[in-house]
C-alpha cells in the first residue's frame, strides 16, 4: 500500500501534473485564465482575494524552505532545531491564517452569492474540496508542531526529495501520522486536477509585463 | 517619419436619430452569446447622461486613460508594479451592475398559462442566475433623457455647472454613438499584463487576442471610454473588432453599413507613428487636439509616400488614403472632433459636433443663428470634444454654419457672406459629402488585407472566433 502511495502515486501525479498541462497549453490555450470572478461579485473579494494569494504565496515559500532545503544545511549555518521551529511557526502561523481564513471567505462568497454560481464548474466544486483537504491537514500538521514529537524534516522532506532524485525511499513514510499522510495525498490529487482546472492560472503570473513596451503592433 | 495606415471613422451627430440601429445590428453579429449579453461593442447614449457604463466619464472613479508625470506619459491606473498588485482584487474594475444586469422575460406563460380572468405576464428573469429579478438599470435607461435625474449627474456637466441649469425651458439633448475609437495610443494595450491585446500593423485595428488573454482584467479600468467588456463565461475580455473581417475584403463595419441615418464616414488615414508619443504627452489638454493633426499625415505629400511605401503599405491603401473621405473632414476641412481627448489616447472614432436648435431666448430674431445661439451649450460640447477648449467648438459649428448659409443663399440667389475661411466650392464638396453623399462616397475602403483565398477560408470555418476549439473552458 505505502509503495503504491508514496512510490507510484508521486510520478503519476506529478506526469499527469507537466504532461497535462503542456497538452492544455497546446490545446486549449481559449480556456486559460483567471477565471476571475470580481465582474460579477466585487466587494466581497477586496479582503478575502488578497488575503488568500499572500497567504499562499507564503505557504508556498515556507514548503519551499522546509521540503527542499535538508536539514543537515540549515543546521550548518546554525539554525538548530529550537530555532528552526521558530522560525517555521513565526512565519506559518501568520501565513496560515491568511491563508485558511482567506479560503474560508472565499467559500463563503463562492457558495453564498447566486450569481456566483455561473462562474463554479462540477471541476471547480471537486478542486476545493481538495483544496480544503490539502490546506486544513496542512494547518493542523504545522499546529502539532508544537508538541515537537514528529519532524516531517526527518520523514517527509528526504522522501520527497528521493521522489525528484528518481529514488523514491518509502522507508521514511513508514512513520508518519495521519494528518501528514493526508496532507501528501492531497497535493498529489491537486497535482493531479491542476492542468484540468482554473489553477493553471499561477503559471501565467506576468513577468514578462515588466520587460515589454507598452503598445504593441502585430502585422496579421 | 514612420507612416502608418489606421482605418478611421467620422460621425455625423448632425444627422443620429438615436433609432440605436448600430447598436442591434453590431449585438446580433458579435455580442449575442451567452457571457456576452450585457456587452455593447456598439452603444448610442442620450446626452447629458450618466451613460453606459454608468458614470464611464469619470476618470477619478475608474482611472482609465494616460496622465502626465513630470511630462512624462504613464497610465492613470498606475505603475506597472502598482498594477501587478492588483491582480488579486482590481478596485477600478467595473462590476456587472455598474453595466446592467441582463434579463429575458418567461414568454412562455404567455402560452402555458391556463384560463384565467386576467391576461398572463411574462416577467423578467435573470440571465446570470436564471432567478426572477427586478430590472433596476438597462444599457438605455437614459433614452432621450427618459430617467430624468440621472442627467443631472452627466460628469461633463458637473464640471461646468455654474452655466448650466437644465431648467426645463433650457432644457437640450443630443445622441452619442459609442464604439471602440481604435486609438493611436491605446491604454487597454498598454495596461494588458499578458500582451495579448495589439494594434495591428496595417490599419490600426485593436484586437484582443483570444487566446492570449489571461482574465487580469486590467484593460478594463485603463479604456477610459469603457469598451473593453468581460466575458463572464469564457472569462476572458472582449472588445469591438472594427469588424475587421469585413474591413479585410473592402465591406465597412456592420454598424456603418447599417446605419439609417448614413450618419458614419470610414477611410484610410496616413499617420506618423514617431509623432504619436508627443502628440499624447502634449503638455495644454486643450492643445492635444490640433496637435493630433499634425500626426495625421497629407497623402499626396511625396515624403509620406515615400515613408509608406517603405513600411509596405500597398498601391491600394495610398489611393484609398488619397480619396479617403474622413481626411477631408477631419483634416482639410476640420470639422470632425476626437472624443474627450483629454484622456490622451488619440482615438480615431472622430465627430462632427451637432447644430442644434436655437436657445429660446433668441428664437424670434433669427434663421440661422450664431454658433453662440444655440441649445446646445458650447461648453457642454467642449467638454465633450476638446478638452474644455470652447474655440475649438465655435470655430467647428462656424464651419457648418457657414456651409448651410452659403448653400441658402446659393438656392435663394443672395450675395455670398464675406470673409468665408474656404472657397464656395469647398463648401459645396462639404455640403455634398455631409448631406447627400451615397454609401460609396462615405466609405472608401481598400479590400485585399485578407490574403486567404475562398477554399482556405471554408477550412477555417469554426476554428476562430469566441468558441473554444480546443476544450477546456
Amino acid at each position: 500500500m505505502n509503495e503504491l502511495l508514496y512510490a507510484a502515486l508521486p510520478y503519476i501525479s506529478l506526469t499527469i501534473l507537466i504532461g497535462g498541462t503542456i497538452l492544455r497549453y497546446a490545446q486549449g490555450e481559449r480556456g486559460w485564465t483567471t477565471k476571475s470572478s470580481e465582474f460579477l461579485s466585487k466587494n466581497d473579494l477586496k479582503l478575502a482575494g488578497p488575503m488568500f494569494h499572500v497567504g499562499l504565496f507564503m505557504a508556498f515559500g515556507g514548503h519551499v524552505i522546509g521540503v527542499l532545503i535538508p536539514k543537515f544545511v540549515t543546521e550548518s549555518v546554525g539554525i538548530d532545531e529550537h530555532l528552526y521551529h521558530f522560525i517555521a511557526l513565526a512565519g506559518g502561523i501568520p501565513a496560515g491564517v491568511l491563508f485558511v481564513f482567506g479560503f474560508i471567505l472565499l467559500m463563503i462568497r463562492r457558495f453564498g452569492n447566486s450569481r456566483m454560481s455561473v462562474n463554479t464548474s462540477g471541476m471547480d466544486k471537486l478542486l476545493y474540496l481538495i483544496l480544503a483537504l490539502t490546506i486544513f491537514t496542512g494547518c493542523a500538521g504545522t499546529l502539532s508542531g508544537f508538541g515537537g514529537h514528529f519532524d516531517y524534516r526527518e520523514t517527509i522532506s528526504p522522501w520527497f526529495r528521493s521522489i525528484l532524485m528518481l529514488s523514491p525511499d518509502v522507508s521514511y513514510m513508514e512513520n508518519v501520522p495521519l494528518v501528514f499522510r493526508i496532507h501528501m495525498i492531497g497535493w498529489m490529487m491537486t497535482a493531479i486536477l491542476f492542468p484540468f482546472s482554473r489553477l493553471v492560472h499561477c503559471l501565467s503570473f506576468p513577468f514578462e509585463y515588466f520587460g515589454r513596451s507598452h503598445i504593441i503592433y502585430r502585422r496579421k | 517619419m514612420n507612416i502608418k495606415a489606421q482605418i478611421a471613422m467620422v460621425m455625423n451627430l448632425d444627422k443620429c436619430i438615436g433609432c440605436h440601429t448600430c447598436s442591434i445590428t453590431c449585438k446580433n453579429v458579435w455580442t449575442n452569446r451567452e457571457g456576452a449579453e450585457y456587452m455593447y461593442f456598439n452603444n448610442v447614449e442620450t446626452k447629458p447622461g450618466i451613460g453606459y457604463p454608468k458614470n464611464w466619464e469619470n476618470q477619478e472613479k475608474w482611472k482609465g486613460g494616460w496622465k502626465l508625470d513630470d511630462g512624462e506619459l504613464s497610465l492613470r491606473t498606475g505603475s506597472k508594479l502598482d498594477r501587478i498588485m492588483k491582480l488579486f482584487y482590481h478596485p477600478e474594475q467595473p462590476e456587472l451592475d455598474d453595466y446592467y444586469e441582463p434579463w429575458t422575460y418567461d414568454y412562455e406563460t404567455l402560452i402555458n398559462s391556463r384560463r384565467k380572468n386576467h391576461q398572463p405576464v411574462a416577467r423578467p428573469r435573470s440571465l446570470i442566475t436564471q432567478k426572477r429579478m427586478e430590472i433596476k438599470w438597462g444599457p438605455n435607461w437614459e433614452d432621450d433623457l427618459a430617467s430624468g435625474e440621472s442627467a443631472r449627474n452627466d460628469y461633463n456637466l458637473q464640471k461646468i455647472s455654474d452655466e448650466i441649469t437644465l431648467e426645463f425651458q433650457d432644457i437640450f439633448m443630443k445622441y452619442l454613438p459609442r464604439n471602440c475609437n481604435h486609438c493611436l495610443n491605446p491604454a487597454c494595450v498598454a495596461a494588458c499584463p499578458s500582451g495579448a491585446i495589439y494594434k495591428r500593423d496595417e490599419d490600426g485595428v485593436v484586437l484582443v487576442n483570444q487566446d492570449g488573454c489571461r482574465g487580469w482584467r486590467h484593460c478594463i479600468p485603463s479604456c477610459p471610454y469603457k469598451k473593453i467588456y468581460y466575458n463572464w463565461k469564457t472569462n476572458k475580455a472582449e472588445k469591438c473588432t472594427f469588424c475587421y473581417p469585413r474591413l479585410e475584403n473592402g465591406l465597412p463595419t456592420v454598424c456603418t453599413d447599417t446605419c439609417v441615418g448614413r450618419i458614419r464616414y470610414l477611410g484610410v488615414i496616413l499617420y506618423d507613428l514617431d509623432a504619436v508619443k508627443n502628440c499624447a504627452s502634449t503638455q495644454d489638454e486643450k492643445l492635444i487636439y490640433s496637435n493630433v493633426l499634425n500626426v495625421i499625415k497629407d497623402p499626396t505629400d511625396p515624403a509620406v509616400i515615400e515613408s509608406a511605401k517603405l513600411n509596405g503599405i500597398s498601391e491600394a491603401w495610398l489611393r484609398s488614403a488619397e480619396i479617403s473621405p474622413v481626411y477631408k473632414i477631419i483634416k482639410n476641412w476640420k470639422l470632425a472632433l476626437p472624443l474627450h481627448p483629454e484622456y490622451r489616447t488619440l482615438p480615431m472614432v472622430w465627430y462632427i459636433p451637432p447644430l442644434s436648435p436655437i436657445a429660446k431666448n433668441v428664437e424670434e430674431k433669427v434663421y440661422l443663428p450664431d454658433s453662440k445661439e444655440m441649445r446646445i451649450p458650447i461648453a457642454y460640447l467642449a467638454e465633450l470634444f476638446s478638452a474644455g477648449n470652447v474655440s475649438v467648438i465655435y470655430q467647428t459649428l462656424q464651419r457648418l454654419l457657414d456651409m448651410r448659409t452659403v448653400m441658402r443663399r446659393k438656392e435663394i440667389g443672395e450675395s455670398m457672406p464675406q470673409n468665408l475661411e474656404f472657397e464656395i466650392e469647398t463648401y459645396e464638396k462639404m455640403y455634398r459629402l455631409l448631406g447627400i453623399a451615397k454609401y460609396s462616397e462615405r466609405i472608401k475602403l481598400p479590400a485585399g488585407l485578407q490574403g486567404v483565398e475562398h477554399e482556405k477560408l471554408r477550412e477555417l470555418q469554426g476554428s476562430t472566433g469566441y468558441a473554444c476549439p480546443g476544450g477546456f473552458c
